[in-house]
């Protein structure tokens, strides 16, 4: 197997995830497409680093995956938070911030 | 033996993966795309491993799926009994997205193909717990407690969300 | 350049070590019972703890020379001393207008420890001298973010624009570290001033291309810290959704740091520095400062447009900020000493008036309760020090247009001589037309205070003399240094200093 397969793995992985994110309006859909991000990327980092003998990609990789559950556990605290008020995990039935056009 | 079984080890995983993602991002019901993460999960994981990353092909099981993914299943059941609304401008937005989504993944995959990379040798695979661990406490340091603070004061933060919740819930009941 | 192991490298650290220290004392504090009833012990201590960090920064900055620390982790030079500083100082008064919002009446410790973690991370990304740290950093300021932004559960604003945050801020998070992944690919390093040396030793390759799309990538995650237009989307939002203290700090601090490090890394790893003559020349094909043009006039005229649209408060000063952010990417995008100094000579005009503009309006938003900018009518007549408040508020928004006799006049002076001396003459009229464009939206809150009538008799209720002095400091502040600035520039000059190979 070589460099690029994995790589396109990985791109392939980023690109689902970030159809998701921009796609999908339900927000725990829209967070778990972040989270396959954040895979497609450890495993490009994981790969350079075996490809280049280096074991710094493994370190990033390592650091990400402690962002990205932080990230995770704030972002799913605000969805229930919001959740228990509203009801609903629809993100275009988030609209009271939004520009008011008036000329 | 193991190197000509490589490449199939790699297809199953690359379509174990490929399949639950596209499941995760495009299934109707939260509940499946909750649980296709740990195919997704698990696949990348045993990429991990094939690429000699032991350390983090464990770290990627304990912490996905040990962590992230049960925290995705909470979240789905606290706030269970939503389906995913069907939205008029749905389709109008596959249509612009999807194409882009898709140029965008040839695009990158066509320069992944065309670029020399810096190194092609490979390096024999030997176990990485005791290099991570050494880099962690010399070169990572910093990062290693920074992320500590970070990951207190998220600690706090989440918790004062979540907890401040139940008391003026608890006031509405009252 | 020495690069020191850890051991050496802690005394550089000493500042934010003090900031740690404070974060943990207030949780130890909070646990007796006695101390924790009290609302004023947790702010105190946090206050105490900054003002501590900022004097033995610049103490540091006095003792210590230049270094790369922590093995190559942080770079110690004059510009990371500059933003801890800035930092600290932007926190304190955060700190200061919390205290005195309405809004964050009766916040619990959790606030505090937030700010000071925010306050923790901005320096680190301002020195962040390894693609590693950079996005550690960035996530550090940003995941605390998301949570005092969310952080009045009552209100439904206040969540939403949480909640929008998080989506935006791990999208473009995640767009930056696969861009930084590409980079490490390419260059086989993580180190910033490794990949320079790569950079300048293989010009061609075809890693050129890949590289390329890696630095856009990574350019979208610093665009969105500093909500540069098309990474603006979440300003406004959370903006005005989060508690205007959080607002007044998001729209200073975390800012100021997304530009250290939009400079630091385009200045030391996309620039050959050349020490003699103190040019940066830009590295052959991977001149990304044409890609910031761009994105600059794009920035400030897109803001300075919808800025007139707005009827919030917060919305509008969200939108100048955005514009403010324009004003000082164009001059980053020249790539030149020159504009190295204006844009942080132009960071604290920007402190200094945005944070005047961001504290009237809490003293307005506490005695009306509203957050539109019908509010400020008749400003003037109101009762209970209106009068001083509204002329305070008008040195504010005379500075923020960039009019003489005031402190922003100098700072944009600075920006546009940047770009005038770099010959990018059409980036500085269009420039110029954007700031007649923000004349009209700045004058508009001037007319609403001095010739409309208030549309109700409350009083603005200023107590004690501790609130109105601070902000009357800062309205001293932006006209004083808007006729005798020639410190800013000392500190500047002295401040504007890489460490590069």
């Amino acid at each position: 197997m070589s460099l690029a397969h994995y790589l396109t793995l990985a791109i392939a992985l980023f690109t689902i995830g970030l159809i998701g994110v921009v796609l999908r309006r339900n927000l725990l859909v829209a967070f778990m497409s972040i989270e396959l991000m954040l895979n497609g990327v450890n495993l490009s980092f994981i790969a350079f680093s075996r490809y280049l003998g280096d074991m710094q990609g493994q370190m990033a990789a390592f650091f990400i995956v402690i962002l990205a559950a932080a990230e995770a556990a704030v972002g799913l605290a605000i969805i229930v938070l919001l959740f228990r008020r509203q009801g609903s995990v629809q993100s275009n039935l988030f609209q009271n911030l939004k520009d008011r056009i008036e000329v | 033996m193991l190197d000509s079984l490589q490449p199939l080890v790699f297809g199953m995983l690359a379509l174990i993966i490929f399949i639950s993602a596209a499941f995760i991002t495009f299934s109707r019901n939260l509940i499946y795309s909750a649980f296709a993460l740990l195919g997704s999960f698990t696949g990348v994981a045993g990429l991990f491993a094939m690429l000699g990353a032991d350390f983090l092909a464990v770290v990627q099981l304990l912490v996905y799926i040990g962590g992230i993914m049960v925290l995705y299943l909470f979240a789905v059941l606290m706030t269970s009994g939503i389906g995913d609304v069907r939205l008029t401008n749905r389709s109008i937005a596959v249509k612009i997205a999807l194409p882009l989504a898709l140029v965008l993944f040839f695009s990158l995959g066509k320069l992944i193909f065309e670029t020399e990379w810096f190194a092609q040798q490979t390096v024999k695979i030997a176990p990485t717990t005791a290099a991570i661990g050494d880099l962690l406490l010399t070169k990572y340091l910093l990062p290693f407690e920074l992320v500590s603070v970070l990951l207190l004061s998220t600690l706090i933060g989440s918790v004062a969300l979540a907890r401040q919740e139940l008391r003026n819930s608890k006031e509405n009941h009252d | 350049m020495q690069v020191l192991d850890n051991a050496a490298s802690f005394q550089y650290f000493l500042p934010e070590a003090i900031l740690g220290l404070t974060l943990l004392l207030i949780l130890i504090l909070d646990l007796n019972k006695e101390l924790s009833k009290s609302r004023l012990i947790a702010p105190w201590t946090a206050g105490v703890g900054l003002v501590l960090y900022i004097v033995v920064a610049l103490a540091l900055r006095v003792q210590l020379p230049e270094a790369i620390t922590f093995h190559g982790m942080m770079a110690n030079d004059a510009f990371t001393d500059f933003f801890r500083v800035f930092s600290g100082a932007s926190a304190l008064l955060a700190i200061f207008l919390s205290m005195h919002s309405k809004e964050l009446e009766g916040v619990k410790i959790e606030y505090w420890i937030l700010i000071l973690g925010i306050t923790l991370g901005m320096p680190v990304l301002a020195g962040a001298n390894n693609l590693l740290m950079i996005y550690l950093a960035m996530e550090m300021v940003s995941i605390l973010s998301y949570i005092i932004v969310g952080y009045l559960k009552k209100s439904r604003k206040s969540s939403e624009a949480a909640l929008k945050y998080v989506l935006y801020g791990a999208t473009a998070s995640g767009i930056m570290i696969y861009g930084l992944s590409i980079i490490f690919g390419v260059s086989g390093t993580l180190d910033v001033l490794e990949i320079q040396k790569f950079l300048v030793n293989n010009p061609v390759g075809t890693g050129r291309i890949a590289l390329f799309v890696g630095l856009v990538m990574t350019l979208a995650g610093f665009g969105y810290k500093i909500s540069a237009v098309p990474f603006h989307m979440w300003a406004p939002d959370v903006y005005q959704g989060a508690p205007t203290p959080v607002t007044a700090f998001l729209s200073v601090g975390p800012k100021a740091a997304g530009f250290a490090i939009l400079l630091r890394f385009t200045y030391t790893a996309l620039a050959q520095f050349n020490p003699e003559t103190g040019i940066f020349t830009p590295l052959k094909y991977l001149d990304i400062t044409g890609l910031m043009a761009v994105l600059a006039v794009l920035t400030m005229t897109v803001g300075n447009f919808l800025a007139i649209q707005q009827n919030n408060t917060k919305r509008f000063l969200a939108y100048s900020s955005i514009a403010h952010a324009g004003y000082m990417l164009i001059a980053a995008a020249t790539l030149s000493s020159l504009a190295l100094q204006g844009v942080l000579f132009y960071l604290i005009a920007y402190f200094i008036m945005n944070m005047g503009a961001f504290a009237v309006a809490i003293i307005v938003i506490n005695a009306t309760g509203s957050e539109e900018l019908t509010a400020f009518k008749g400003l003037a007549k109101r009762s209970g020090g209106g009068a001083l408040i509204a002329l305070l508020m008008m040195v504010f928004m005379v500075s923020l247009v960039g009019l003489p006799p005031t402190f922003g006049f100098v700072g944009k002076f600075y920006l546009f001589m940047s770009v005038i001396q770099a010959k990018l003459y059409w980036l500085a009229v269009i420039g110029m037309l954007n700031s007649v464009v923000s004349l009209y939206y700045y004058m508009r809150v001037v007319k609403h205070m001095y010739f409309d009538e208030p549309e109700d008799d409350k009083s603005l209720g200023l107590k004690g003399f501790v609130f109105p002095g601070v902000v009357a400091s800062l309205g001293l502040a932006t006209v004083v240094l808007g006729v005798y600035w020639g410190p800013i520039v000392t500190f500047v000059q002295e401040s504007a200093q890489l460490i590069s190979k």
